[in-house]
C-alpha cells in the first residue's frame, strides 16, 4: 500500500491532514463507544430486573389459568377467552440515547374492568377472572421487558457498529497513514540526500575543470616565459 | 400509530393471552415446526403488531431463519417466556458486541 503514493511533499501534508482528522474521529468514536456501554450497563440491570418480574407473572398466570381449567373445563375457558371484546393497543413514541433512538412504548386497555372483558358474568366463575387478570399483568410486564430488550438490541447493534468504526480506524486507517507517511518523509529525504551528492559532484567537477584551466594557463605563462628566456 | 400485541404458540399457551384481550394469535401445534416458522415469517409482515409473545420451547424448535427474525427483529419485538431470566439470542448479541458474557451471573 505504501508504494501507492507519490512521494511528493503536497502528498505528504494531505497525508498529515488525513491522520489529525482521523484521530480526532477515532478519539470521538472511542468515547461515544465507552458513553453507549456505560449507558447499556444501566439499562441491563434494569431489564434484568424486568425479566425477573416477568418470568414471575408468567409463572402466576399459568397456575391460576390451569387452576381455571382444571375447575371449569377447558372449553369454557376457551369460550371466555373467544368472547373478549376490548383489545390492548400500544403506542411507541421514540427517545434518544446518545443517538440511538430507542422506543417508548404506551400501553392502553391492557388492564380491564370485569364488564369490559365481554364474556358474561353469570356463565363464568371467579376463577376465570383472576386468570384474565393474571394475564393482564404478565401483559403489561411483557410490554415493559420489549421496550427494554428493544432498546437493548438497537443499543447492541450502535455498539457493535462504533466498536468496528473504532478499530477499523485503530487497526487498518491509522497505520496505513503512518506507513505513507513515514515512506514519503523517508522518499523526500533520499531525494535531498541524492541532491545535495550532486551538486557537491558538479562542484567538484567544476573546481577540477577549473584547476585545469589554471594548469594549462599556468603551464602556458610558463612556456611563453622560457621562449622569452630562450631569446 | 398504535399497534397490537401477537402471540404464537401452542393453543394452551394463547389462550391465557386471549383471556387477557389479545386478538391476534397463532395457534401452532409444537410438533409442527413448519407451521411455527411460517407463523413466525407471517407475524414479523404483520405491520399492526409491535409485540410477539412466544414461549422459549418454541423459539427454540425454530429453523435459522425464523430464529435470527426473532432474535434481532425491533419492529416487531419478540419477547419470550418461560426461559428464565436473560434467555434468547440477546446474550451471544451482548457477548459479540461488548465482548463480555454480562448475563454470566445466573
Amino acid at each position: 500500500m505504501a508504494k501507492d503514493v507519490k512521494p511528493t511533499r503536497k502528498n505528504l501534508m494531505a497525508i498529515e491532514d488525513r491522520i489529525e482528522l482521523s484521530e480526532r474521529g477515532h478519539d470521538t468514536l472511542e468515547q461515544k463507544r465507552d458513553g453507549l456501554i456505560m449507558e447499556f450497563m444501566d439499562i441491563l440491570d434494569k431489564a434484568q430486573d424486568v425479566r425477573g418480574g416477568m418470568e414471575e407473572d408468567y409463572q402466576t398466570a399459568q397456575k391460576k389459568i390451569n387452576m381455571a381449567r382444571a375447575m371449569e373445563g377447558d372449553v369454557t375457558v376457551r369460550g371466555a377467552a373467544a368472547a373478549l371484546k376490548e383489545h390492548p393497543e400500544i403506542t411507541t413514541e421514540s427517545n434518544n440515547i446518545m443517538g440511538v433512538v430507542v422506543p417508548q412504548i404506551e400501553s392502553s386497555k391492557v388492564k380491564k374492568s370485569l364488564d369490559e372483558r365481554g364474556y358474561g358474568v353469570l356463565g363464568t366463575s371467579a376463577r376465570i377472572d383472576e386468570a384474565a387478570e393474571a394475564y393482564e399483568d404478565l401483559l403489561e410486564s411483557i410490554i415493559l421487558a420489549a421496550e427494554v430488550e428493544t432498546a437493548m438490541k438497537k443499543m447492541l447493534k450502535e455498539i457493535e457498529t462504533t466498536k468496528r468504526r473504532v478499530n477499523a480506524l485503530e487497526f487498518k486507517l491509522l497505520p496505513e497513514l503512518y506507513n505513507n507517511q513515514e515512506y514519503i518523509e523517508q522518499k523526500l529525504e533520499e531525494q535531498e540526500r541524492e541532491e545535495i551528492f550532486r551538486l557537491k559532484k558538479i562542484k567538484d567537477k567544476k573546481e577540477a575543470e577549473e584547476k585545469a584551466e589554471e594548469e594549462a594557463a599556468r603551464e602556458a605563462e610558463a612556456e611563453a616565459a622560457e621562449t622569452v628566456d630562450a631569446d | 400509530m398504535s399497534q397490537e400485541i401477537a402471540v404464537v404458540g401452542s393453543p394452551d399457551f394463547t389462550t391465557g393471552f386471549r383471556l387477557a384481550g389479545v386478538r391476534k394469535f397463532y395457534n401452532v401445534e409444537s410438533e409442527d415446526a413448519d407451521e411455527l416458522d411460517d407463523a413466525v415469517r407471517e407475524v414479523a409482515r404483520d405491520e399492526d403488531v409491535g409485540i410477539v409473545v412466544m414461549h422459549d420451547d418454541d423459539v427454540a424448535e425454530l429453523s435459522r431463519e425464523p430464529r435470527s427474525i426473532v432474535d434481532t427483529s425491533i419492529e416487531p419485538t419478540f419477547v419470550t417466556l418461560g426461559g428464565g431470566a436473560g434467555s434468547g439470542g440477546l446474550r451471544e448479541q451482548i457477548k459479540r458486541a461488548i465482548g463480555i458474557d454480562l448475563m454470566d451471573e445466573d
